[in-house]
């Protein structure tokens, strides 16, 4: 069966070579590759676009002028599995030459011939419906590329690596217990030899980890725990055995600086999520950001958003690494817009404080202090009989990533507005069972909205916001055509002008739309694409 | 892993098979246990109070995935493919059962006795009432409010009462799957180059809008072509009924209204 398979990709590779012309089908994605995948307009390699995660293209050809004259090129419609609940898709498309690789809700992967929209593999992994997800859909965020291989963490918590011709299985490893809770959504971060993972599952009390893998052989390299055992630093913020049940997971694709060698990875909330009395002290290193040798996974630096955040504000936002000049001096900085409404600056050598700015309406702080630290207003966290605050438990904005123009140094930010009614309750941490100790009771409706924010990068000062009629699950892309490619709830995908957020196309997916814009190009034509209900959509102009 | 998967699907099949031949059991204990795991397990995508977020409201009688109890066990259980719904292999024994009588009392409402004549209020509903004119039951009459074939189910005798006599006291909130959560029958006043339009919004997105006019004419317009959009908060096209009916009628009318069911 897999013999056929090949030779029929093989054979569809040389009718490809003959028709088209073109120089490969099948493209490899060395290493070199992936450090020059923020130039390369082309391909899109990794999940924000490149090690930066500044999620912008280079590409130009679509721009303010013509913007409204794009048309849908091809479609392509995924495929239900039988598992429940797999009904939101969150891919990040990738492409590397003329294959585009997607994932389908649990875990499944597909490759694309880019011209067409038409399969060329499809991996289903062996998951079965009685998988646990908790605190989460059961859904997955996209794949890695590395050389000839295809890298896809799965909801029972394992990795695949498979091989990029044909969708066969290389190696599998099992990242993590699924029984107890853990869970894996994000799309790995493939560097130098090595695949780096991160785990969900803070709901279910787990204890977080980062993972890195050899990219050949599946082997484990090293693993960084985001709580701290006892004696260990940071160990000193946490009480008794809380260490053991205390979250800090690690759901979403992390940066890295090849300059510094240094990888940047968020974590997100201590376990239980509302009953911060279970879990006294500010509980180092969850909702944080962790900055670490990728060869060994040693921390270097790290910095706390949200100290014993009591609200579910996890950090599991995209650190956008940035170059510029701040008060007069140029530095490294990582940009962040964290879920507790406060954009942040931080300088990415050291991991020193820059810069918290409010970027959204919040009823919990009066500002961040001198050294980053939140100035918490009191009777603002979860109460037995209810206590309204802002932002709700999903955040001023969320998983879905922001963009970064580095020509007009301009972050944009998809940002949710609504409030929620947080409650506290008793909780015992069982294996495999919720571990929340409350809820939340959203505002919804009309009296909660959305907006695409236009930010300073520099200041966190706004510049322009486009109103969404509810608070969006999508993220954004800008490009040097001058344009932020966004999408709603509704079902829009739609393209601002970056100057002013004039909104200059928009069209009906006739969807939800839950994933991630990106763009690349196909015979020299530029092409973006975006997820609505279970269909990809591929937009250009010719 | 084969024989959990075998042991997983055997218990799926014993809550439902129970569930066949007996009803949900509904005591104090068995709802709390269900409130309680519905709280774990269900309210971060159904609120809290089963009233809708990411996931739909369940406060209603007739719940689309769930014709009967067996059903909403098994989907409780098992999960809904196709649909964000994931079913939870937490529940055991009991659980589910339990999880399903919550839900279903989430959406009953409470028997009332009805102070008027459900016969004398159809009279006043076709004849003074003239009800007929902006609303269909049952096949007969013209579209621009809410359908009232059903709604005896849906609503309480107060809360019919309010409708009748200060339509605008309750903004219900109105959550599916393809219009997301928005303000049900909320009255808008759009001015465009073609006229002034005043209606009832049916649907809404950051650049287009869709409504219902009072000519029972649906109308889209796209938002960069307006010259103004209001969201009248607090309105409701319905008039109110004090001064057309007299108690006794009012009385009637909502003894008619919860009569259908």
């Amino acid at each position: 069966m897999k013999l056929s398979l090949l030779s029929k990709t093989k054979l569809f590779s040389a009718f490809f070579l003959l028709c088209l012309g073109s120089s490969t089908v099948l493209a490899d994605t060395p290493f070199e590759a992936l450090l020059a995948d923020e130039k390369n307009g082309a391909d899109w390699l990794s999940y924000s676009g490149g090690y930066k995660s500044q999620r912008f293209s280079p590409l130009s050809q679509i721009n303010t002028v013509n913007v409204d004259q794009l048309k849908v090129m091809w479609a392509y419609q995924m495929q239900p599995t039988g598992i429940s609940g797999a009904a939101l898709q969150e891919t990040t498309p990738l492409v590397a030459g003329d294959v585009m690789y997607i994932t389908e809700s649990p875990s499944s992967v597909t490759a694309l011939d880019t011209r067409t929209g038409r399969v060329l593999w499809h991996f289903v992994p062996d998951i079965t419906n009685d998988v646990l997800n908790i605190g989460f859909p059961r859904i997955n965020r996209g794949v890695a590329l590395l050389d000839d291989k295809v890298y896809v963490a799965t909801l029972d918590a394992r990795l695949f690596a498979l091989d990029a011709r044909t969708g066969a299985v290389r190696w599998e490893t099992t990242v993590a217990d699924n029984d107890v809770g853990f869970s894996l959504t994000l799309a790995p971060l493939a560097l130098d030899g090595k695949i780096v993972v991160g785990v969900s599952g803070a709901e279910a009390g787990v204890r977080g980890y980062i993972d890195a893998y050899h990219s050949e052989t599946g082997e484990r390299l090293w693993r960084t725990f985001t709580v701290p055992a006892p004696s260990e630093p940071g160990s000193e913020t946490w009480q008794g055995d809380d260490w053991q049940t205390g979250g800090g997971s690690t759901w979403l694709t992390g940066s890295y600086d090849p300059e510094l060698d240094l990888l940047y990875w968020t974590t997100g909330n201590p376990a239980p999520d509302w009953n911060g009395d279970l879990r006294p002290g500010d509980n180092l290193f969850t909702c944080a950001v962790l900055a670490l040798d990728p060869d060994t996974g040693e921390m270097k630096w790290f910095f706390q958003y949200t100290p014993h955040d009591t609200h579910d504000w996890d950090a599991n936002q995209i650190p956008v690494l940035v170059d510029g000049e701040f008060e007069g001096q140029q530095r490294k900085l990582l940009a962040l817009a964290n879920r507790n409404a406060f954009y942040y600056l931080l300088d990415r050598e050291t991991g020193e404080y820059l810069l918290g700015e409010e970027y959204s309406f919040q009823t919990w702080s009066e500002g961040i202090d001198d050294n980053g630290r939140p100035i918490v207003i009191p009777n603002t966290e979860p109460m037995r009989e209810g206590n309204l605050v802002w932002p709700s438990l999903q955040g001023a904005t969320n998983w879905f990533s922001p963009s970064y123009n580095p020509q007009t140094e301009q972050f944009f930010v998809p940002n949710r507005r609504m409030g929620a009614i947080y409650f506290k309750s008793d909780v015992e941490y069982e294996p495999g069972m919720p571990f929340l100790g409350g809820g939340e009771q959203p505002l919804d409706g009309d009296d909660a909205s959305g907006a695409i924010l236009a930010l300073d990068v520099m200041t966190g000062e706004q510049q322009w916001e486009f109103e969404l009629q509810t608070p969006p699950w999508s993220g954004v892309m800008a490009t040097a055509g001058g344009l932020v490619f966004g999408a709603s709830n509704e079902g829009n995908f739609f393209a601002l002008d970056a100057e002013d957020g004039d909104p200059l196309w928009f069209f009906n997916s006739g969807a939800h739309i839950r994933t991630n814009p990106m763009g690349f190009s196909v015979d020299g034509n530029q092409r973006v694409a975006i997820t609505g209900g279970q269909t990809l959509f591929v937009f250009g102009l010719e | 892993m084969l024989l959990k998967k075998y042991l997983s699907r055997f218990s799926g099949l014993i809550v439902s098979g129970f569930l066949l031949l007996s009803p949900l059991l509904a005591s104090a204990q068995n709802l709390e246990n269900g409130q309680q795991l519905f709280q774990t397990l269900c309210a971060r995508c159904h609120g809290m109070l089963g009233e809708g977020s990411e996931g739909p409201s369940l406060t209603r009688p007739n719940l689309v995935h769930a014709p009967d109890d067996a059903a909403l066990v098994s989907l409780i259980v098992g999960g809904i493919p196709g649909t964000g719904m994931p079913g939870s292999r937490q529940l055991r024994g009991q659980d589910g059962p339990d999880v399903a009588a919550y839900v279903r009392s989430l959406g009953e409402l409470p028997s009332e006795e009805m102070p008027g004549d459900a016969i004398a209020g159809a009279q006043v509903y076709r004849s003074i009432g003239n009800c007929s004119s902006c609303h269909i039951l049952n096949g007969v009459g013209f579209g621009i409010g809410p359908e009232l074939s059903n709604v005896g189910q849906r609503r309480t005798a107060a809360y019919l009462r309010r409708s009748v006599t200060s339509p605008e006291a309750d903004q219900p909130r109105l959550v599916d799957r393809f219009r997301g959560s928005l303000q049900a029958f909320l009255t808008v006043r759009i001015v465009s180059e073609l006229g002034t339009y005043e209606g009832m919004r049916i649907n809404e997105d950051a650049f287009t809008v869709q409504m219902r006019d009072m000519a029972g004419e649906i109308v889209s317009f796209e938002k960069s072509e307006l010259i103004s959009y209001e969201k009248v908060e607090g309105h409701s096209l319905m008039p109110g009924y004090n001064s057309v009916l007299n108690e006794k009628q009012i009385d009637d009318v909502v003894s008619y209204l919860m009569s259908l069911k």
